[in-house]
């Protein structure tokens, strides 16, 4: 017989209140006035109102100069050039894809803005476009980079870039895409023995570090060899830290998850979820950050 | 703070389901007691209600100052005590009062009113939501246990609370209970508690109050003791599965007012078959009193009875008379006609019991200082009571008020206690408040508050009232009314218009204009629904002022009016029809006979007159368009007593004379009533108050058909045209009054016209007066109903605006409700004024003989109208100490053959009428046949009366 | 057997409540991480789940698309074990397609859509447990939801309903003073600018009395108002403290 675990209901902590520093942001919630002051420029998450500027989410409010913005706490991703995303394939149109990233609207991938199998810079043709789905086809996951925004916000993405193209095998994680730090590189080989890639949509992807860089990347085949149970597990726990640093709102960038991976090792990777768990590594991990900072 | 309450219900379905209520818990409610500084500072400050110094009668038993707090049995039992002035600052419990809603509506009434009022100091503690006071079923309590202890533990709370008081003397709590289980934990508890009882007992000033204390004993406790004479009730749950299943039948019990043994069960519902079930015999009924709600299981068909035609009052004194009873049982049971065998049953329980206080007199016990005694209630369908009272001898002759207790199984009567002294019996005063009561007349002197809402004196006519309403002061109106009144609703006006056609107008008083909705005046007068008019008195549904006054259209002052216009041809075929606020200016009050003589007299050609003659010409015309179509004219004989100015006792009786004057007011009325009714119910079909006279089942005419036929008659009853055309043809040359009695009788066959919302209904007919709508819009100063139509009217034109009890059906319906009760209510109370009138009329006169007309044979009796009188008597062939004569009655006839002597329906007798003043209770009429002579037995021994509680005559011809 | 009496001549209702008192409202954002926006509320025994996705790109059909806002599509369901008894409703069943479209008209007058031409925003509300206001309940929950899943909107939305018995207009009613049958007025109020998102009375109200009721119901949803803001607060609080940058 299988033993089965059993949660009763307790009362939720505050996490917030272990925290000591104080929150010296101008916080506001939709219909709220940030200023009456005409001089100041409307910016996201606000609207006018009465020659107010009225906020329309509920978050910070952010000052550049004249600008005025409020932040919201999570949204949906938006799209600017130079972000890596992590996608998936949602319909092949004509010379064109459509990507699903987490944004208000489809992405689009056209057939003109990716490298071709073998690396060769040169027109498409018809056959090409006839030969699109053997390429890449609907539920695909790519890893991409932002080339434009269009004017309703949608994003084109482009992957003219060995570092780009069709994921193999891996594992993706969602996650709200204001907990994915800016940083230089969003692609990381983690000294556990995996790889990930923080999209800034939000989309996680991890999988196995490849032996050799340049085969892997960029390209069409998928690799269907069985991964050894040792990266897998490596993998299953590194999904685990990532979703626990999300359930306690920590910024994901590498440094943090790998602290967390470290952090979690004394646990088994299945209790990594429960919350008590989860409470205990991330604070370990925020406490390491901090002495990291500090 | 939130707790839930979690319990188990079960649905219609007959699935359990689990229902979680909410239920919240406060800080804020405040003890209500003067004294105490910490409560009522919450949001919503309550004034305190409990004085500080509670300054109640004086207690040997707790001379300390005290609040009382009494249980939820004390306050049903105990109503009458502690509505009391002497009993002061009370608290009841939310509990005390949520169990009182839901076991008896009357007495939740009563303790609300009298929270209401501040000299009482009673105060409401909302205990179920109190953070302190409440307390969660414990598991196995019962909810009476629970609601014991709920009231414990407020007055444990109170105890402590009162403590704290800065107060030189800390206020006691006294619960009142007479549960002795409750007391001794009460006491076990270090609560103070009393019984009932001990406490009234104690209050050394008031020692009278003790009569007042319901008699509620154990059940079980003297149930050893006596006979046991009925069967148990099964307890409510038992019932509703019975009814449910159909095994018994919920109805209202109706006893029967001439025989005390015999009642009828209504059946609720739309059931065609066994809707009334008779119910015979003292076990069969098992105390079921009049109008309680009871459950009623039926007999084997062989048990079935038949309405019994005997006439049997309850005359027993002592309680070990039952073998009289079985042998009156065995009365009801002799010839049987098999086909008169209705649905018989049993009660087998009591829904709901409907007792109120009853007035009646005290039948003093024989044996001297007994405390026990008899009262016998004005209404002889009330069983009788038993009291408990120190002061019999005081009450002795004296109409007093009653009220029911409880009635133990081995108890041939209910228990009951005494609750108010009316004064001396047969006083004219005392007699008119017992028949007021008795028919539920509210009519004491309308309170301040009310007649704040009167306009103030000197009251005309502003500037604004002429802006918004026609000026009709130049038009040659006048009243016609009988003699001597002085609430003149409506007056009339005819004239030729230039294109030769007639215009004719009714202009009713515009009291909707005084009586703005929803304030104490018009709330007043809803209450009341109608004018009382008896014999010597007056009960005014509105004040004075505007009833004789400001409303009344008195000639030569202007005075506002709603008018009814109608253009007409000479054929008085309506070409127009026209509803206008008003002003007029009436030119005459004439009288009917009055009237009658301007059109008669010829030398008369004034504006008045040929404004009458042009009506009556009108009026004649529409009455007999009104007969061809099938309308009743009825009959019944009114009275009417010349009263003598100082002494007021009647001198004279004489039945009404009907002028064409009469009719010719009537017609138009009715025209104004029809007009106004299709202007309302087109506006608004779904709230429009109307009126409708129900056709009447065929079996009603049974009794009219078969006396006409022993006539040579026939009476056709499938239409009412039908029945018009016969009834004008049924004369007969050798007996004149023939057609009057027929006529009488068809009355009686009728339903009752009723108010009705239009939403709710959709027969809208008038039967009798064939019409298929109707309504009351003439008489706003008499009736309440007139004044909800005025105001639906006035909204209808634009005259005024509209307000939301007056949209809403359901509101509307409860007035209706209301509305006919009061009008059933307020002819009765008229019947037996004119009763009382009679007898006192007679008491003067003597013993006369007068010649009489058999209206209804009964198995024992014979029901005898004086045609001079219109005074209604039994007679009755049978008598306790005498002989009894040999009886054979026969059904099919009807006809009653009493020794050598059958009397038929209709035949001619001769009676005496005599003031029979042996039981002053019921004072009768007795009347003894002269004429034709019974062979051997003499004259006036066949007696018997007429009494002080007239009936509803209709009653009478029911099967 | 008398009716229940809904308000006591003290001025307390069956449950203990004053005329203008609401009922215990505890509410979180937040309640699930796959969707964008989520959050649970409960007003007294009324439990009410709603979820919030998008903006996102057109589902189904793509035709549908506004091309100068976006489209918000609601969905309200009540769960089988939601009333005392319980009941199979199979999807179109007409309340909750009437409630449906409540929602949506409600919430298409608070987000801000033009900013999201040819998305589509979908509000998904479930009723876990019926005690009356489940309209009410619903659009609460569903503000929280899209306040937690960013999307900019006027102002809050917060509704409630309202009665009138016996001459006294009583806030956000429950079910069994919803059962009495009385008139009944649910109200959706952008509480700062006072504009009203929605009105709808169930049943025959003179109009002497219905700004008596409307009044009530507004301050009751200004009394909802006070205790989402406080929810919303306090959760954008403890988050911005979490990340922490």
């Amino acid at each position: 017989m299988a033993a089965m675990e059993l949660r009763l209901p307790v009362p939720r902590k505050v996490v917030s209140q272990g925290l000591a520093r104080g929150s010296d942001k101008h916080l506001v919630a939709p219909g709220d006035t940030i200023t009456t002051d005409t001089g100041y420029m409307r910016g996201h998450g606000t609207y006018m109102g009465d020659e107010k500027l009225v906020a329309s989410v509920a978050g910070a409010v952010e000052r550049v100069n004249k600008l005025i913005c409020v932040k919201a706490l999570k949204t949906r991703y938006n799209g600017e050039v130079g972000d890596i995303v992590v996608g998936r394939i949602t319909e092949v149109q004509q010379k064109r894809w459509k990507v699903e990233t987490n944004a208000r609207l489809d992405s689009v991938l056209l057939l003109s803005s990716m490298n071709l199998p073998g690396g060769e810079l040169r027109r498409r043709s018809a056959e090409d476009e006839l030969a699109m789905r053997d390429y890449l086809q609907e539920g695909d996951l790519i890893s991409a980079e932002v080339q434009a925004v269009f004017s309703d916000g949608a994003v084109s993405l482009h992957t003219r870039s060995l570092k780009y193209g069709k994921l193999g095998q891996g594992v993706l994680v969602q996650v709200s895409p204001s907990l994915v730090k800016r940083q230089k590189t969003h692609f990381h080989d983690l000294p556990c023995g995996a790889s990930v890639i923080l999209g800034n949509n939000g989309f996680i992807w991890i999988y196995p570090t490849p032996e050799q860089k340049d085969e892997e990347a960029g390209g069409f085949v998928t690799n269907l060899e069985p991964v050894p149970l040792h990266d897998r597990e490596v993998i299953s726990r590194l999904r685990n830290c990532i979703l626990a640093l999300v359930a306690q709102k920590l910024m994901l960038y590498d440094t943090s998850i790998l602290y967390c991976y470290e952090a979690s090792l004394p646990h088994q990777i299945k209790d990594i979820l429960k919350p008590e768990v989860m409470q205990e590594i991330v604070l370990e991990t925020r406490h390491r950050l901090l002495e990291l900072e500090g | 703070m939130l707790t839930s309450r979690t319990f188990l219900k079960r649905t219609r379905a007959g699935s359990v389901m689990k229902v979680v209520r909410e239920h919240y818990l406060r800080e804020d409610i405040a003890c209500g007691a003067a004294a105490c500084e910490r409560c009522g500072e919450g949001e919503q400050p309550c004034e305190p209600r409990l004085e500080a110094q509670p300054s109640g009668a004086a207690s040997s038993l707790c001379p300390a100052p005290h609040y009382l707090l009494p249980d939820t049995n004390v306050l049903l039992h105990q109503i009458d005590i502690l509505e009391d002035p002497v009993i002061t600052n009370v608290i009841v419990l939310q509990t005390v009062l949520q169990e009182v809603r839901k076991r008896s509506a009357p007495v939740y009434k009563r303790i609300r009113d009298v929270i209401a009022k501040p000299e009482k100091h009673f105060y409401s503690f909302t205990n179920e939501h109190h953070r302190q006071t409440y307390i969660e079923q414990e598991q196995g309590e019962t909810s009476n246990d629970r609601n014991d202890r709920a009231i414990r533990m407020a007055v444990k709370w109170y105890d402590e609370h009162l403590k704290k008081l800065n107060n030189e003397e800390t206020i006691q709590v006294i619960l009142l209970t007479n549960d002795r289980s409750n007391k001794e934990k009460a006491v076990e508890e270090g609560l103070t508690a009393y019984t009932c009882e001990e406490y009234i007992k104690s209050l050394i000033a008031n020692p009278d109050l003790v009569d007042r204390l319901a008699s509620v004993s154990d059940e079980g406790k003297d149930i050893e003791s006596g006979r046991i004479i009925f069967s148990e009730h099964l307890p409510l749950s038992k019932l509703q599965q019975g009814i449910k299943s159909g095994v018994y039948l919920q109805g209202t019990f109706r006893a029967n007012r001439e025989n005390y043994l015999e009642a009828t069960v209504w059946v609720h519902g739309d059931a065609e078959e066994n809707k009334e079930i008779i119910i015979q015999g003292l076990k069969n009924l098992n105390r079921a009193v009049h109008e309680d709600i009871v459950a009623v299981e039926l007999l084997a068909k062989d048990e079935w009875v038949a309405p019994s035609s005997v006439v049997l009052q309850d005359e027993g004194q002592n309680e070990d008379d039952d073998e009289n009873e079985e042998e009156k049982e065995n009365i009801l049971k002799s010839s049987i006609n098999k086909n008169m065998l209705r649905p018989s049953g049993r009660v087998v329980g009591i829904i709901k019991r409907n007792w109120r206080p009853f007035c009646g007199m005290l039948s003093k016990s024989h044996i001297k200082e007994a405390r026990r005694h008899l009262f016998t209630p004005a209404d002889r369908r009330i069983p009788r009571i038993r009291i408990e009272t120190r002061q019999a001898s005081t009450l002795e002759g004296q109409r007093i008020i009653v009220a029911i207790d409880g009635w133990p199984r081995n108890s041939r009567y209910p228990n009951g206690h005494f609750v108010k002294n009316l004064g001396t019996a047969g006083d004219k005063e005392t007699e008119t408040e017992v028949l007021l009561l008795e028919h539920d007349v509210p009519h004491q002197p309308f309170s301040q508050a009310v007649l704040n809402f009167l306009p103030k004196m000197p009251w005309s006519i502003t500037e604004e009232d002429m802006k918004v309403r026609e000026d009709l002061r130049y038009l040659c109106v006048c009243s016609v009314d009988p003699p001597g009144c002085t609430d003149i609703d409506d007056a009339l006006h005819c004239r030729e218009l230039e294109n030769g056609n007639l215009e004719a107008g009714v202009h009713i008083a515009d009291v909707s204009h005084f009586i703005r909705p929803g304030n104490a005046l018009d709330q007043e007068s809803a209450k009341r629904g109608t004018t009382v008019y008896l014999c010597e008195k007056r009960i005014d549904m509105v004040p004075e002022l505007l009833s004789s006054n400001l409303c009344s259209l008195r000639s030569n002052v202007d005075r506002l009016a709603f008018s009814c216009i109608w253009e007409m041809n000479h054929n008085a075929e309506i070409l127009k029809t026209r509803f206008t606020k008003s002003v007029i200016n009436s030119k005459a009050s004439l009288t009917y006979a009055e009237a009658q003589m301007r059109i008669d007299s010829a030398s008369m050609k004034d504006n008045i007159t040929t404004s009458l003659r042009g009506l009556n010409k009108l009026a004649k015309l529409l009455k007999k368009r009104r007969i061809d179509n099938g309308a009743l004219t009825l009959s019944s004989p009114e009275v009417r007593f010349h009263i003598d100015s100082e002494t007021h006792d009647p001198i004279d009786l004489q039945t009404k004379e009907l002028k064409e004057t009469n009719s010719m007011v009537e017609e138009f009325m009715l025209l104004a009533n029809i007009s106004v009714a299709k202007k309302i119910h087109e506006e608004f079909s779904e709230h429009a108050l109307l009126r409708k006279h129900p056709a009447p089942p065929p079996s009603n005419y049974d009794i009219l058909v078969k006396a006409a036929r022993s006539k040579n008659l026939e009476i056709k009853t499938d239409s009412a045209k039908a029945l018009a055309d016969t009834l004008d043809k049924a004369e007969s040359p050798d007996f004149p009054y023939l057609n009057t009695l027929l006529r009488i009788l068809a009355t009686r066959c009728m339903m009752q016209a009723v108010y009705f919302c239009s939403g709710m209904d959709n027969d809208f007919h008038h039967y009798g007066l064939a019409s298929p709508i109707y309504t009351h819009f003439t008489s706003p100063i008499r009736r309440y109903a007139d004044i909800i139509v005025h105001r639906l009217l006035a909204v209808a034109i634009g005259a005024d605006g509209t307000y939301p009890e007056l949209t809403d059906k359901h509101k509307l319906a409860d007035l209706c409700k209301n509305l006919n009760y009061r009008h059933k209510m307020a002819q009765y109370a008229q019947r037996a004024s004119v009763a009382f009138h009679t007898q006192l009329f007679f008491k003067n006169k003597g013993v006369v003989n007068e010649e009489a007309y058999i209206l209804f044979v009964r198995k024992n009796a014979i029901v005898v109208l004086i045609p001079k009188y219109g005074l209604e008597g039994t007679v009755f062939f049978e008598e306790k100490d005498k002989p009894k004569p040999k009886l054979s009655y026969n059904d099919e006839v009807p006809s009653l053959t009493v020794e050598k002597t059958t009397f038929y329906v209709f035949d001619k007798v001769k009676v005496n009428i005599v003031l029979d003043a042996s039981n002053i209770q019921h004072q009768k009429i007795r009347m003894g046949l002269l004429e034709p002579k019974i062979l051997e037995s003499g004259v006036p021994n066949q007696t018997t009366e007429l009494s002080t509680n007239n009936e509803p005559a209709k009653k009478k011809t029911k099967k | 057997m008398a009716g229940l009496e809904l308000l006591s001549d003290e001025g307390y209702r069956v449950d203990g409540r004053r005329a203008g008192e609401l009922r215990k409202v505890r509410a979180r954002m937040g309640v699930f991480a796959q969707a964008d926006g989520s959050a649970y509320i409960e007003q007294g025994n009324t439990k009410v789940l709603a979820v919030v996705y998008g903006p996102h790109e057109m589902r189904g059909s793509r035709s549908k698309a506004l091309h100068d806002r976006a489209l918000v599509n609601c969905q309200y369901s009540m769960a089988t074990f939601s009333t005392g008894e319980r009941k199979r409703r199979p999807h179109g069943d007409r309340k909750s397609s009437e409630m449906t479209l409540h929602l949506k008209q409600t919430f298409e007058a608070a987000i801000l859509t033009q900013l999201y031409p040819r998305s589509q925003i979908d509000i998904y509300v479930q009723v876990l447990q019926a005690d009356g206001g489940n309209y009410c309940a619903s659009v609460n929950a569903a503000t929280l939801a899209t306040i937690d899943a960013g999307i900019p909107m006027r102002d809050y939305v917060c509704a409630s309903s309202a009665g009138f018995i016996e001459d006294t207009p009583l806030a956000d009613l429950n079910y069994v003073e919803e059962a009495a049958g009385g008139p009944q007025v649910a109200l959706a109020l952008l509480p700062k600018s006072d504009q009203i998102a929605l009105l709808e009375m169930n049943s025959r109200l003179h109009e002497d009395h219905l700004d008596q009721v409307i009044e009530a119901a507004i301050k009751a949803c200004k009394d909802i108002y006070t205790v989402l803001d406080q929810v919303v607060r306090e959760h954008v609080h403890e988050v911005t403290t979490l990340l922490g940058e």
